[in-house]
């Protein structure tokens, strides 16, 4: 029996150049998005289904949301930059726009958590028990935010290997993957926001 | 796959003035249903320039697009399919 065989990819690879790491990447994008989609389609199901619904901004502030999503948005620009820099060897750039990303992803999980704070300790309490509609918000909502989380604690290993100067202008598979799981999470806050909070 | 920090730079910019127009249609005088059209559709757009150009979604291989791509409609055969489940739940 041989050992340490190597297995060449063949020539016409149906994925390119893409690593392993980045295929299980985009195999978990695709697996936690329907997971995503039986949230939000649950929660229309019920929606239409139900014969009373608040009516748009009457519960759930949608300026602070608003630039809850701008805020997002801005991280996804850094992550990109991050990525972008050390494309070009640039240590420091992918440092700098690790922290502004991960520092917007806290920022964000700060105002989610005043919002629950808010409406927990308001009168009257708007929780998970109160309607159907907060039961889907909260759900919804909190399970993104478990993502944003898990973001945020990915980006800080990564930043710390990037300390350790892990990563350079040949080797930088591993802050396109943490990219793609954090532009995932922007991109399912939009499909979020529209649904839970604007429809 | 390095782009320039100017297309990074417009995909942030749009994005920006689509979420501003969102909001803004739920000020609009219109129809709910062209309010739900006009929010899925902006909506739908702003998560095409995330995957396109910040997941750099377009240098990935056909299959790949192929694999992302085809949930989708079969996302939205289920809830339209639910849709019509609905008028039914009170039979029983």
């Amino acid at each position: 029996m041989t050992t340490n065989q190597t297995f060449a990819l063949p020539a016409n690879d149906p994925f390119g150049k893409a690593t392993n790491g980045k295929l299980g990447m985009w195999l978990l994008i695709i697996v936690d998005g329907l997971s995503f989609a039986g949230l939000l389609i649950a929660g229309v199901a019920l929606r239409v289904s139900s014969e009373t619904w608040p009516a748009v901004g009457e519960i759930l502030n949608i300026p602070l949301t608003a630039f809850n999503t701008f805020l997002l948005i801005c991280t996804s620009f850094t992550m990109v930059m991050a990525l972008n820099s050390i494309q070009k060897g640039d240590q420091t750039g992918l440092k700098r726009f690790l922290i502004l990303t991960m520092s917007g992803g806290l920022v964000f999980l700060g105002i989610q958590v005043y919002e629950y704070t808010h409406f927990i300790t308001n009168d009257p309490v708007f929780i998970p028990s109160t309607s159907i509609y907060a039961g889907i918000f909260y759900v919804t909502t909190c399970f993104h935010g478990l993502h944003v989380l898990s973001g945020v604690i990915y980006i800080a290993c990564i930043l710390r290997m990037a300390g350790l100067g892990a990563y350079s202008a040949n080797n930088w598979d591993h802050v396109e993957i943490l990219g793609l799981f954090w532009h995932f999470v922007d991109l399912v806050w939009i499909l979020v926001f529209t649904v839970i909070y604007l429809i | 796959m390095n782009d320039p920090k100017s297309i990074y730079v417009k995909n942030a910019f749009y994005l920006a003035v689509l979420t501003i127009l969102e909001v803004g249609v739920t000020y609009l005088s219109i129809s709910q249903t062209g309010q739900i059209v006009l929010l899925l559709a902006f909506a739908s757009t702003k998560m095409m320039l995330v995957a396109w150009i910040y997941m750099h979604l377009r240098y990935e291989t056909k299959i790949l697009k192929r694999i992302l791509f085809i949930p989708i409609p079969a996302g939205i055969l289920y809830t339209i399919a639910l849709m019509y489940d609905i008028p039914f739940r009170w039979v029983i």
